[in-house]
């Protein structure tokens, strides 16, 4: 019966994956293989994970897809609790913000993505920021001509697109928290602001695990967005970007170079999630 | 008293950031019906006259009705695919009480944890080798990489209801795909909503697949369309006035979509994200 699935998980995902990892050690070049009539003969050990870390394109996107995912999980995270929390303390009308916040995520990355290229462009950079605009913030203006700009840019655009999808996991985490704790607690006196950290907060654990797992694996995976919005100009390129686009950089194209930076984009993924769901865990078990 | 104040304070804050939420929509939508110069001239402004013929330029220029039905054909293809073998797949790992079965789950759930760009360029050259580089391809592909979330959810849901009355259909001998289908799965029914939901909303907004896959071949998605749309003719700077209306037409079957199935799709998202 797991049969189909069997064939589709090992066609699609296994069979790649491994062939992968064997390909990034040769001179692969898509079609055919250098220095040889097979794979067998095009072997060069880790001299593709050597060029990798010399290479200043892929050192560049490894350090920028860090700074831009450590931002955009904080910023993602505040959001979408700061959300959360105000429409759960509402009596009535949560549900039309709720579907308000959560349309942004029905429209793909790239779509999204060139409509915000306008915004940076024509919105903030005259209308709304510029010198003769409402209020004058270089900051935030000609965001996608500069390195640090850009990266705030798509934190900007990736807030906006996926706070309402992690709010609805806050919200739903919010409902399941029994009000009679906060009952106890006004009793005895306790602030806001020590219900928030002793109540909500070790409550909300569950959810935080999840929101974090998702925004630090959507963010390092991000592709679509940073795409549309700069392609990779002014050093902005993700990893997933330019693991795209080395086979571009290259000629003739190598794959084996593009395959090596995907096994340690691999390594990197695996390790973050794991250190962070194995740290989330042990918090909302000590918590409980 | 203070608390009602407070109240509308925050409905007041909600009120703002919901304004500006949607503002970039509303961009979108009044900058479908203006001309280039009016666009980079008043780009916030409404158009001085409603002109409905950059949209219309702009369905024809992307083959609206032809890459939304091709859009359509793959989603539903997808889901139907990944519904059919996770399900399954789900089912048998939570029923079977064997070494396979738990090693199969822990396979599935690892799996999860591999980025797409480790394996597409061999995935690529290995169905490229068997001739489907193409939809019904692009289509498998899917099914393979929806697999991991979907069986994780319904080996959940299948572990959660007790196997007496599965067992009563295969006592009453109705065969193993039987009692499956007449049994087991329309007691699904909620697992399965999650699982279309998640993966139809990635599969329908999906760039990289289809671009690695179709390219610019003739039959293209949406968001292929409106991708090449921009690139062909952005080596003269950005061309606004089809852009906009590109983008317009292209979200709106799933804005309908989502209106119509807002519960469900709310619903799908919290139960996959406190499942998974």
């Amino acid at each position: 019966m797991s049969i189909p699935a069997l064939i589709l998980f090992f066609a699609v995902i296994v069979l790649p994956f491994i062939t992968g990892v064997i390909y990034s050690f040769t001179s692969w070049r898509g079609t055919y293989f250098a220095g040889g009539e097979g794979v067998l003969d095009s072997f060069v050990g880790f001299d593709n994970y050597i060029n990798a870390f010399k290479n200043e394109k892929f050192l560049n996107a490894f350090g920028y897809t860090i700074k831009f995912t450590v931002v955009a999980v904080v910023a993602i995270n505040i959001v979408a609790l700061g959300l959360a929390m105000m429409i759960t303390s509402l009596k009535r009308g949560g549900g039309i913000f709720r579907t308000i916040f959560f349309l942004p995520n029905l429209l793909g990355g790239l779509a999204l993505g060139f409509i915000w290229q306008f915004i940076f462009q024509n919105v903030f950079s005259e209308v709304l920021f510029g010198a003769n605009g409402l209020i004058h913030i270089p900051f935030l203006t000609n965001m996608l001509q500069d390195n640090t700009k850009a990266l705030f840019a798509l934190v900007i655009l990736v807030t906006w697109q996926m706070a309402g999808y992690m709010m609805i996991i806050y919200i739903t985490g919010l409902n399941n928290i029994p009000q009679d704790l906060y009952e106890a607690a006004q009793i005895d006196g306790a602030s806001s602001f020590q219900q928030f950290r002793v109540i909500t907060i070790p409550m909300l654990m569950p959810a935080i695990t999840i929101v974090f797992f998702l925004t630090l694996a959507n963010c390092f995976k991000l592709l679509d967005q940073n795409i549309a919005l700069t392609d990779g100009n002014f050093n902005t390129r993700l990893l997933a970007t330019q693991i795209l686009r080395t086979t571009r950089d290259t000629a003739p194209p190598d794959y084996g170079l593009a395959q090596a930076q995907a096994v340690i984009f691999f390594v990197l993924i695996a390790a973050v999630t794991l250190i962070q769901l194995s740290l989330t865990k042990r918090r909302e078990v000590e918590l409980h | 008293m203070r608390k009602r104040l407070f109240r509308v304070l925050i409905f007041i804050v909600l009120t703002v950031l919901a304004v500006i939420t949607l503002s970039p929509v509303g961009f979108l939508v009044i900058n479908s019906f203006k001309s280039q110069s009016e666009i980079v001239a008043s780009p916030i402004a409404l158009p001085t006259e409603w002109n409905s013929g950059y949209v219309l330029t702009a369905a024809e220029q992307i083959n609206f009705f032809g890459s939304l039905a091709i859009t359509f054909i793959i989603t539903l293809l997808s889901v139907v695919l990944i519904v059919l073998a996770s399900s399954l797949a789900g089912w048998m790992i939570a029923r079977a009480k064997n070494r396979l079965a738990s090693v199969m789950l822990y396979m599935f759930t690892a799996a999860m944890l591999i980025p797409f760009q480790a394996v597409m360029y061999p995935l690529l050259s290995l169905f490229e080798g068997v001739g489907l580089k193409n939809i019904p391809g692009l289509i498998i592909m899917y099914g393979g990489f929806g697999l991991s979330l979907s069986v994780f959810l319904y080996h959940g849901f299948v572990k959660s209801i007790p196997a007496s009355i599965e067992e009563a259909a295969l006592i009453d001998g109705a065969g193993m795909l039987k009692t499956f289908f007449s049994v087991v799965f329309p007691l699904m029914k909620s697992t399965t909503a999650t699982v279309v939901i998640l993966n139809a909303l990635w599969i329908w907004n999906d760039y990289l697949l289809p671009f690695l896959v179709i390219g610019n071949a003739p039959a293209r998605t949406l968001t292929l369309e409106l991708y090449f749309a921009k690139m062909t003719s952005g080596q003269f700077g950005n061309p606004w006035e089809l852009i906009f209306p590109a983008v317009f037409v292209s979200i709106i079957p799933i804005i309908i979509v989502f209106l119509i199935l807002q519960k469900h799709i709310v619903r799908g998202i919290s139960d996959g994200a406190v499942k998974g």
